[in-house]
């Protein structure tokens, strides 16, 4: 029985490639990946946006009406929904004016119970020391 | 010998980054390694087949196949990434592994290294 | 932890100055082997002031027309078969940034 960790770091802007989005699919697919392991096997994910990338966390994205895909906004929820650690870096919302007040937090209006973490990026950096494997979005 | 996963999501024609994704697997395989190779994004293109051998693109067509007959080496596409490229089973080149992005998150879960290539 | 970070542009990525390891590695690849050769207005690249262990792949090097004699003497350079045993033997973690 073990479970690995896996540190999806996302540094890209959204939209104008796909980069970001395939970071929120592919760790939102670590909700199924126990069909593929051994009993008790099982992959625990986490998400940080760093740099340019904490900016796939702005609220009222209208990705849906506009482009017609699903915002990253509406992904960021459903991570949160499915229980995903979500870590935002406090620095880089800093350096670009935003808070708390500016990003997805929470998935409450659709039955989300864990809230969006706004660290340093030394957390950040301790998260991927203590994971098995990195994937830089 | 150990198992290396490399997930690839840029495209083949466009980008190098799908040559350097086969060129380290041939590498790992030659020296007794296991590889899987995902590809999701862009990179579903390298198993589009009918693909023509022009010299001013990308061709990896030849060096995967190879790769695939060691035994040594995976290559598997993101189901949704070629469906929604209008790439199905029929369009993809035999050998080729079909599934969704939870395979990727299972095969570095048992890898002893895990290399992500995001996209462009 | 053993990190390296594969640099594939001739630029720096910002998340680079940022990053710390107890082993730290980058590995300049396509692009970003121009790193390793270039100097810009006589000064190398502020990629290699980081405090890291450098490798530079031949084979992109070549590819390029740069001469591997040519190179900063802080780069090392490795071939695919190189570079497998640097993923296996010295590091744990990669970025490809």
């Amino acid at each position: 029985m073990a479970i690995k960790k896996m540190a999806f770091i996302v540094d890209k802007l959204p939209y104008k490639s796909e980069t970001s989005r395939l970071a929120l699919t592919h760790a939102i697919s670590s909700q199924t990946v126990e069909i593929y392991l051994d009993d008790g096997d099982n992959v625990e994910p986490v998400l940080a946006f760093v740099g340019d990338g904490v900016l796939n966390c702005l609220k009222d994205q209208k990705a849906l009406d506009i482009y017609g895909v699903t915002s990253l906004e509406m992904h960021i929820k459903n991570a949160l929904l499915l229980d995903l650690r979500v870590l935002v870096c406090k620095e880089d919302l800093e350096r670009f004016g935003l808070s708390e007040d500016n990003i997805v937090m929470d998935a409450e209006e659709i039955g989300g119970e864990i809230t969006t973490e706004v660290v340093p990026f030394e957390k950040i950096q301790e998260e991927m020391a203590s994971s098995d494997h990195l994937l830089y979005f | 010998m150990g198992k290396l996963t490399i997930g690839c999501f840029s495209s083949l024609v466009g980008s190098m980054s799908l040559d350097f994704a086969v060129k380290l697997s041939e590498a790992a395989v030659k020296k007794g390694h296991e590889v899987d190779l995902w590809l999701s994004g862009n990179g579903v293109m390298l198993g589009k087949t009918g693909q023509s051998k022009f010299r001013d693109y990308s061709y990896l067509a030849g060096p995967v196949e190879e790769l695939l007959k060691t035994g040594k080496f995976k290559v598997t596409n993101c189901e949704a990434c070629a469906k929604a490229r209008g790439i199905d089973k029929s369009d993809t080149m035999e050998g080729f592994g079909i599934h969704s992005m939870d395979w990727y998150l299972a095969s570095a879960f048992s890898a002893d290294r895990v290399i992500h290539i995001g996209g462009e | 932890m053993k990190l390296a970070v594969f640099v594939n542009e001739y630029n720096e990525p910002a998340i680079l100055e940022r990053l710390k390891a107890d082993r730290f590695g980058i590995v300049l690849v396509q692009n970003g082997v121009y790193h390793a050769a270039l100097k810009n207005n006589g000064e190398a690249s502020p990629v290699l002031s980081r405090d890291a262990e450098f490798y530079a792949l031949s084979e992109d090097l070549q590819s390029r027309g740069l001469s591997e004699g040519n190179i900063d003497p802080k780069v090392k350079v490795i071939d695919y078969e190189g570079l497998v045993d640097l993923i296996f033997n010295d590091y744990e973690k990669f970025m490809w940034l």
